[in-house]
C-alpha cells in the first residue's frame, strides 16, 4: 500500500459513515420519527444523558463486565491449562464441560436471577460463565499444544511440575488465552446487558429495556450507541494487550 | 580399562569406589524401535564406560545411534536390553544430574536472552539468589558472545545465536555431566573454535563429565580425551581411541600438531568405511 493510502481509506470510511447518518436523518424527516428516531435527536439525548443520569448505569454495566471477566477468565485459564496439561483428568472431564457448554447461556439468566437477585451479582455470574467457557477451551487447546521438547528440557533441568506449569505451560499458552479473551469480550458485553434487560434496576441493559417499553426509540438508539462504543473500546484494548503480551512473537530478526 | 574391572567388584572400599565407579556405564545396552510393524535396531549391544570428568567425543555419520546413546544416559529412553548405569546406579526415569543440549531448539520463545540463560537458576532445586543470578547470567552471556543481545527475544536471533543461548542456559548451572548433540553444528568456523575453547576451559574448571556428539572429526579430536567412532545400522562403536594430546590444549593450533594429524588420518579411514557402508546399504 502507498504510504498515504491508509489516510485516504480512513477519509472514505468517514464519508460513508456521515452519508449513512445523513440518509437516516433525511429518511426520518420524510416519515414519522417515532419509530426510527433520528441522529440529531440521538445526539441531543446523548448530551442529556451524559449530564448525569448515565454514569450510574455505565458504572454498573462496566463493573459487571470487569468482575465477570476477571472471575471467568481466571477460572477458565487455570481450569483449561490444568485439564489440558493433565492428560488423564483432561480426557475424563472435558466432555462434561462440553456438555455444560451446550446449555444456551441466556436461558441460565432466570436461574441466576433467582439465586443471586436483581443486583449486580447475578450479572457478574452470567458474564463469568460466558467468559469461562470460551477461555477454558482455548487454554485447554493451548496447554495440549505445548512443545514436548521444551517440556522435556525443563524436566531434565530439574523443574518441578508446578514450575513447568508456571514457567512453560502458562506462557506457552498465552497466545491461546489471549485469543480466548478476544472472543470473550463481546460475549461479556452481551451477557451483562442481556441479564440487565431481563431483570435489573440499574445498568445500560435495564435502561434500554425501560426505553423500549416506553416506545422511546431515541433512548434505545442512544444506549445502543453507547454499547457500541464500549464494545469498540474493549476490542481496541484486546488488540493492545495482545500486542504487548505476545510481543515476543511479533519480534523479527 | 581399569575402571571397568573395579566397578565390577561389589565389595571394594568406599573411598576406592568413589574414584573407581564410572560416571556413566553402558553394559550391553541395546535399543530397538518398532516403526510400521517392523523392528529396527538403532543401537546394537554396546559397552561404554565414561570416567568422571572425562571428555568423550562420539563421531559418526548421521543415523548411527549417537543420539540414542545420549537419550539413554539422559533417561529419555530406556534400553531394550542391557543396562545403563549412572554413578553406578541404573538410570530409571529422567536423569537430572545431566545437562542435555539436544539438536532441537528448546529455547523459550517468550523469554529474552538473559531470561532464557538464567532459567535454570530460578528453579527451586538450585535456588540461586537474584543478585548472584544476574552476575552469573551476565558472565555466561559474555562467554558465549551474546553481549548486547540480553534483551532480545529468540525470534530476533539467528540459528547460531539461539544455539549459544541453549548452550549458555545449560552451562550456567554446571551440571555434573553434559550431554551435547552437535552443539556447534550451526556455527561459523571462527565462532566454533571460540566456543570449543570456552567449552574446554569451562568443563575442565567445573569438573564436568562430557559426552559430545559431532560429525566433525577435527572437533572430536580437538576436544575429546577419547574419541569413539560409530558405524551405522545398527549403531555400534567401531573404534575407540585415546587422544594423547596434553591438556590444556590450544584449540586454535592443536590441529597442526603431529599427533593430531596422525590420529585424524587413522580415524578418518575408520569413519570413511562407516559412511561408505552406510550409503551402500
Amino acid at each position: 500500500m502507498r504510504p498515504h493510502s491508509t489516510r485516504v481509506l480512513l477519509a472514505w470510511q468517514a464519508v460513508v459513515f456521515v452519508l449513512m447518518l445523513g440518509v437516516w436523518e433525511l429518511g426520518s424527516h420524510l416519515t414519522d420519527p417515532t419509530w426510527t428516531s433520528r441522529p440529531t435527536l440521538v445526539a441531543v439525548r446523548l448530551f442529556e444523558l451524559f449530564k448525569g443520569e448515565i454514569y450510574k448505569h455505565l458504572a454498573v454495566t462496566i463493573g459487571e463486565i470487569a468482575m465477570g471477566l476477571v472471575l471467568g477468565g481466571v477460572l477458565g485459564s487455570i481450569g483449561g491449562l490444568w485439564l489440558g496439561n493433565a492428560k488423564y483428568l483432561g480426557t475424563l472431564l472435558r466432555p462434561i464441560v462440553v456438555t455444560l457448554y451446550n446449555v444456551p447461556l441466556v436461558t441460565l439468566a432466570p436461574l441466576f436471577i433467582v439465586w443471586f437477585g436483581f443486583g449486580m451479582q447475578s450479572k457478574v455470574v452470567l458474564v463469568a460463565i460466558a467468559v469461562f467457557f470460551v477461555v477454558f477451551f482455548n487454554a485447554f487447546s493451548g496447554a495440549q499444544k505445548v512443545d514436548e521438547d521444551i517440556l522435556e528440557s525443563m524436566r531434565l533441568m530439574g523443574a518441578t511440575r508446578y514450575e513447568i506449569f508456571v514457567k512453560v505451560v502458562f506462557p506457552a499458552s498465552m497466545a491461546w488465552i489471549v485469543a480466548g479473551f478476544k472472543i470473550a469480550f463481546p460475549y461479556s458485553l452481551m451477557a451483562a446487558t442481556t441479564g440487565e434487560m431481563l431483570a435489573a434496576r440499574d445498568g445500560l441493559g435495564s435502561l434500554l429495556a425501560k426505553s423500549a417499553a416506553r416506545f422511546d426509540m431515541t433512548g434505545v438508539y442512544t444506549i445502543l450507541l453507547v454499547l457500541m462504543v464500549i464494545g469498540m473500546l474493549m476490542a481496541d484494548f484486546a488488540v493492545r494487550s495482545e500486542n504487548y503480551l505476545l510481543r515476543w512473537r511479533n519480534a523479527k530478526q | 580399562m581399569q575402571n571397568n574391572s573395579l566397578s565390577e567388584v561389589p565389595h571394594v572400599v568406599a573411598a576406592e569406589r568413589m574414584g573407581g565407579v564410572p560416571r556413566i556405564e553402558l553394559r550391553g545396552a541395546e535399543k530397538c524401535f518398532s516403526t510400521r510393524g517392523s523392528e529396527v535396531q538403532a543401537l546394537a549391544k554396546i559397552d561404554l564406560t565414561v570416567r568422571p570428568q572425562e571428555f568423550l567425543a562420539l563421531v559418526g555419520p548421521s543415523g548411527c545411534g549417537k543420539t540414542t546413546v545420549l537419550n539413554l544416559v539422559a533417561g529419555l529412553l530406556s534400553p531394550t536390553s542391557g543396562q545403563v548405569l549412572y554413578n553406578g546406579a541404573p538410570v530409571t526415569g529422567l536423569n537430572r544430574s545431566v545437562g542435555y543440549i539436544t539438536q532441537k531448539d528448546t529455547v523459550l520463545p517468550w523469554r529474552t536472552v538473559e531470561s532464557n540463560v538464567g532459567i535454570a537458576l530460578e528453579l527451586h532445586c538450585r535456588n540461586v539468589p537474584a543478585s548472584e543470578r544476574r552476575d552469573r547470567v551476565a558472565r555466561m552471556i559474555e562467554l558465549v558472545g551474546l553481549k548486547g543481545f540480553e534483551k532480545h527475544f529468540p525470534a530476533e536471533l539467528s540459528g547460531g545465536m539461539r544455539r549459544r543461548v541453549a548452550l549458555a542456559r545449560t552451562l550456567i548451572y554446571e551440571p555434573e555431566t553434559l550431554l551435547m548433540d552437535e552443539p556447534f553444528g550451526a556455527l561459523d568456523a571462527q565462532l566454533k573454535l571460540l566456543m570449543q575453547d570456552q567449552l574446554q576451559k569451562l568443563t575442565h574448571m567445573a569438573k564436568i563429565t562430557v559426552i559430545f556428539v559431532t560429525h566433525d572429526l577435527s572437533e572430536a579430536i580437538a576436544l575429546g580425551d577419547r574419541v569413539a567412532v560409530f558405524s551405522p545400522r545398527p549403531g555400534s562403536i567401531r573404534t575407540m581411541r585415546k587422544v594423547d594430546i596434553p591438556r590444556p590444549r590450544d584449540i586454535f593450533n592443536v590441529r597442526f600438531s603431529d599427533g593430531f594429524s596422525r590420529l585424524h588420518e587413522e580415524l578418518w579411514n575408520e569413519l570413511k568405511d562407516g559412511i561408505a557402508y552406510g550409503t551402500n546399504v
